[in-house]
């Protein structure tokens, strides 16, 4: 069954303007805790767009991209911590053992399809957490590892993660234009066919998967350096929960809806924040709401509301 | 100068003079930040009582109207008990809340996450309850810790052990720099008092909810001791298993608990039975003493809560008055002011007076010689104030005071 | 010695799975969805049997069925209000269907969760015993009275279930509405309340477990993440859907777990199921006991 037409011809334009004006915010924010929120609400940003290939673009839906940001920062933190190497050479490591494990993970779902997907990534993000945070004498486990920060100034961090989240954008926006594109919607929309017309359904599905991967573990490699503590609460179900709630809402399958997402239910909770304590009760119920009557989220809604004409 | 004039300037003084004293009145306040676990995983049982001790300092503090002239105001974050949350909470409180100093800690690992934070801006951290001795031996300018660190109790720990003529010893820790840290402190201690002991630790998941499958091995052929190093709700299932299994207290067996959970509210509701004949390491009991100021705020905590207090109401009173009194001295908010004048000061606190040391390691500015008890519940919800003594503040140790469980 | 601790021990945990993975199974078998708020059902349960004895004042042996109804409720409640669109407008979900059931459970169990937390407050409670025998001596097994009870009443319930499902006309009914839903539909069966009634029941049997548990495992407001992942590893060994199969596949998790934590690594216990999950996946991606389905 194929998803609105329309969702997908939103054009390419938003999520750049989007990204454009999150690069003026620094001139009216000054504040660096406000400059705090947006780097976490960038790298949420940065998952959701990796996921949102393969559950919003390939139709695969995987209950792990949280396990893979963890994994990315461990990769980079561990190294950094026992090696000595350069920040810049673990993250580069991290996007490279991330791509690497899920490219292997990938061949091994790609046989399974709904729940049983779900749940095998489930499993998976789990086993990671686990042991993660069970192996204390070369993890510290649940203790966080304290890795070393890339600058003193936090509007660096904030221009590395716009410019690492337009590269992925960009990135995204050359992949779904060329034919490659066009081999994971047709997967999407319907496996069988697309395999009938030769399309290398395998090989699609995995490239997929590998990349929505690295992006994770690029992402997670640039939070732990930002935060300077790494710990497997990274990697927890619920922080899943939360990337697939910012895409849902913001809406699946197009470019700006899982930017749009991040930055909003981020940004959200942070300012309910002040209201105490509802925050996470005020959001759940906003997400049942959003799936349960708004199925195409914010970028459906600006679909209806004309915007849709801008591409 | 005309005669209308001089008066226009003499009420204009005098307006000011009353606005001035207005403002005064309403002084802007000092914001002190606090990071406690209100929620779980986080251990909520200590986040309530270190709010409890902070609140009935800050109504005493602005009572005598404040410091320098400011009412003191709280900002709370909750950390949940993890190290990230706690970075992030701390981080919050620094740069959106301008706070001028940190305090309220009691979970080591998100001290060790948080105090990083306030190194980097310079900001004071009053260590509430963080035990690991890794936060003394960091040695940053900016943490105090007028709490208790592991090195003491595993000091003690070992006194008792060795007491008691134990010989096979097995603990249980928790899975964080506070649980491992005072297990290893405790191997450490042990080798130095009492070397023929056979001591080994094992490492428990604080969010686990099972532990029968870690105790099992241990009917077998029970240790002279099982000592536990965790903090509820995980000690309270460990404690419940260890008695279901018949393997602590015992006849046999001592059951010795290293965590000071004891005094906390809800520990006889948790855990009944398993609790009689548990020998509790203590840092506060009603017949230790405390100063008039620790008097008062024990009292208020009992007519508030009609809870008896216990070591996190006087730590956390202490936290904050500390705060006050580095301000005062200080005359300024200013960190590095405060900073200098905690590390020069002799603190009069409601457990009583003391120094900041100033030698590196494990007890840098740390209340070193901070004082503690050893006490025995002897019957099943028995309150603190009705256990006794095995062993006073200061003072020696009598083994023989302590009763072998009849079980 | 030390072997049969474990084995009695395996199995009564096993006895506690099931309670869980039955319902899960249940749901999945006439959904085609996985209940990401399960554990939450059982958190409520938890929470209601120990709230109803100690607020009530009321007997707990009377406070367990307080908690059934509180499970069976919340459940019901669920289905109605948000997994009705999986049937009722089922053509025009296509390819959302399984996503949206994973984003409205997940989105469920954040708001139970936190809604527990800010009402009931974040303090883990102890629910009273129903039988208060601390200790008890069970041939060379050391039980308390809590887990024989607990394991006595879940044996029952377990088998009452298994029974009613095949022999009873509601058993057979939602057995069929499992298979075919359209073929259920116009033999006459109304699968919009069988639906409901597996969603009640599963909400009830989950809510059990949390009451039975209440006195070993502390009530908070995140108790119900331990128990729901162990679920979802069951369903998958035993087959989704397939009752018998979570069953057994329960009482098997509980036992390798048993003896893993003693003989291979108890800090890596949990993993022991989630690896064979993953492995049993491999070999036969429909599950232990399930039956290979059709592709479309």
């Amino acid at each position: 069954m194929a998803r609105p037409r329309a969702l997908a011809s939103l054009g390419p334009a938003l999520p750049f303007a989007l990204l454009g004006a999150v690069a003026l915010l620094p001139l009216a924010v000054s504040d660096s805790y406000w400059l705090g929120v947006l780097v976490v609400s960038m790298y949420f940003a940065l998952i959701s767009s990796g996921w949102n290939l393969l559950a919003g673009y390939t139709g695969q839906f995987s209950l792990a991209p949280a396990a893979f940001a963890m994994i990315g920062a461990y990769t980079t933190g561990l190294l950094c911590v026992y090696s000595g190497v350069s920040p810049w050479v673990g993250i580069a490591a991290a996007v490279g053992a991330t791509a690497v494990i899920g490219m292997a993970l990938g061949r091994i779902v790609m046989r399974l399809s709904g729940p049983y997907l779900a749940l095998t990534t489930l499993s998976f993000a789990e086993i990671a957490r686990l042991v993660i945070a069970n192996s204390y004498n070369v993890t510290r486990g649940d203790l966080g590892l304290n890795v070393p920060g890339l600058f003193e100034e936090r509007l660096a961090y904030y221009y590395l993660f716009l410019g690492a989240l337009a590269a992925v954008q960009v990135g995204l926006l050359v992949l779904l234009r060329s034919p490659s594109g066009l081999y994971l919607k047709a997967i999407r929309d319907d496996e069988v066919a697309a395999a009938s017309r030769g399309v290398d359904v395998v090989f699609w599905k995995t490239a997929a998967f590998t990349a929505s991967t690295a992006v994770a573990g690029l992402a997670g490699a640039l939070y732990g350096h930002f935060s300077q503590l790494v710990s497997p609460e990274l990697g927890l179900i619920t922080q899943s929960g939360l990337v697939i709630c910012m895409v849902v809402i913001g809406g699946m399958g197009t470019l700006v809806g899982p930017l749009a997402g991040a930055f909003l239910v981020y940004l959200l909770s942070e300012v309910l924040r002040e209201v105490g304590g509802v925050q996470l009760i005020v959001f759940a119920l906003a997400v049942i709401l959003f799936a349960r009557f708004f199925r195409e989220g914010l970028a459906g809604l600006a679909r209806r509301a004309g915007l849709g004409k801008l591409a | 100068m005309s005669k209308s004039l001089s008066r226009t300037l003499g009420l204009a003084s005098a307006a000011a003079a009353v606005l001035a004293a207005a403002s005064a009145g309403a002084a802007e306040p000092i914001k002190v930040g606090i990071s406690i676990a209100q929620s779980p995983p986080g251990s909520v049982v200590q986040g309530t009582q270190v709010r409890d001790g902070l609140e009935i300092m800050k109504d005493i503090l602005n009572k005598q109207g404040g410091v320098l002239g400011r009412p003191i105001a709280l900002v709370y974050e909750d950390d949940q008990g993890i190290p990230e949350k706690g970075r992030a909470a701390v981080e919050k409180l620094i740069s959106r809340d301008k706070v001028v100093a940190i305090t309220g800690g009691h979970q080591s690992s998100v001290c060790l996450a948080a105090m990083e934070v306030a190194k980097r801006s310079d900001i004071p951290y009053i260590n509430t309850n963080c035990w690991s001795d890794d936060i003394r031996k960091k040695g940053y300018a900016q943490v105090f810790n007028p709490s208790n660190y592991n090195s003491r109790v595993a000091f003690a720990m070992a006194e008792t052990l060795a007491g008691l003529g134990a010989k096979r010893v097995v603990a249980y820790c928790e899975n964080t720099d506070y649980g491992i840290g005072q297990a290893k402190a405790v191997a450490e201690a042990l080798k130095k008092r009492a070397p023929n002991v056979e001591y080994r630790y094992e490492t428990l998941d604080r969010a686990g909810k099972d532990f029968t499958p870690a105790v099992l091995p241990l009917r077998a052929n029970p240790p002279d001791a099982v000592l536990t190093m965790m903090l509820p709700p995980a000690a309270y299932i460990l404690m419940n298993q260890l008695y279901e299994q018949g393997v602590a207290p015992s006849a046999k067996t001592w059951l010795y608990d290293g965590a000071g959970i004891g005094d906390y509210p809800d520990f006889w509701q948790n855990v009944k039975e398993a609790g009689k004949d548990m020998i509790e390491f203590g840092l506060y009991h009603p017949e230790m003493g405390v100063p008039k100021l620790g008097r008062e705020v024990g009292t208020t905590y009992q007519q508030k809560t009609k809870n008896e207090p216990n070591r996190l109401i006087f730590q956390a009173a202490d936290s904050l008055l500390l705060i006050a009194e580095a301000i005062k001295q200080a005359k300024s908010t200013d960190g590095k002011a405060m900073i200098k004048a905690m590390e020069s000061m002799t603190f009069s606190g409601v457990r009583g007076s003391f120094r900041f040391s100033a030698e590196p390691g494990i007890t840098h500015h740390q209340w070193a010689d901070i004082p503690y008890v050893t006490y025995q519940f002897t019957e099943v919800g028995q309150p603190v104030s009705k256990t006794h003594l095995v062993q006073g503040p200061n003072l020696p140790l009598s083994v023989s005071k302590l009763e072998k469980p009849a079980r | 010695m030390l072997n049969v601790d474990l084995l009695v021990n395996g199995l009564i945990v096993g006895v506690l799975y099931a309670l869980m993975a039955v319902g899960l199974s249940l749901i999945f078998g006439i959904l085609k969805v996985v209940n990401f708020a399960h554990g939450e059902l059982y958190m409520l349960g938890s929470y209601a049997y120990t709230l109803a004895a100690a607020a009530l004042g009321i007997s707990p042996w009377l406070a367990v069925p307080v908690a059934l109804a509180v499970g069976a409720l919340v459940g019901w409640a669920a289905e109605r209000l948000l997994m009705r669109p999986l049937y009722a407008g089922y053509s025009s979900w296509g390819l959302m269907r399984d996503e949206y059931a994973v984003v409205v459970t997940f989105a469920l169990s954040i708001l139970l969760v936190n809604l527990v937390d800010k009402v009931v407050g974040p303090y883990p409670r102890r629910g009273p015993a129903l039988l208060d025998l601390p200790r008890m001596p069970l041939g060379p097994v050391m039980l308390s009275g809590q887990k024989l009870v607990a394991t006595a009443v879940g044996l029952v319930v377990i088998a009452a279930l298994t029974l009613s499902m095949r022999y009873t006309l509601w058993g057979k009914q939602i057995q069929a509405v499992a298979q075919n839903r359209l073929g259920a539909s116009l033999a006459g069966i109304d699968t919009a309340r069988a639906s409901s009634a597996v969603f009640s029941a599963a909400g009830a049997l989950a809510a059990l477990a949390g009451a039975l548990l209440a006195p070993i495992i502390n009530a908070s407001p995140d108790v119900g993440a331990f128990p729901a992942v162990k679920s979802y590893v069951i369903v998958v060994l035993g087959g989704m859907g397939s009752m018998p199969g979570s069953i057994v596949a329960s009482l098997a998790l509980g036992v390798l777990e048993s003896f893993g934590a003693v003989y291979v690594s108890y800090d890596y216990r949990d993993t022991f199921g989630l690896l064979i999950l993953v492995l049993v996946l491999l070999v036969r991606p429909q599950g232990l006991f399930g039956e290979r389905g059709r592709v479309v």
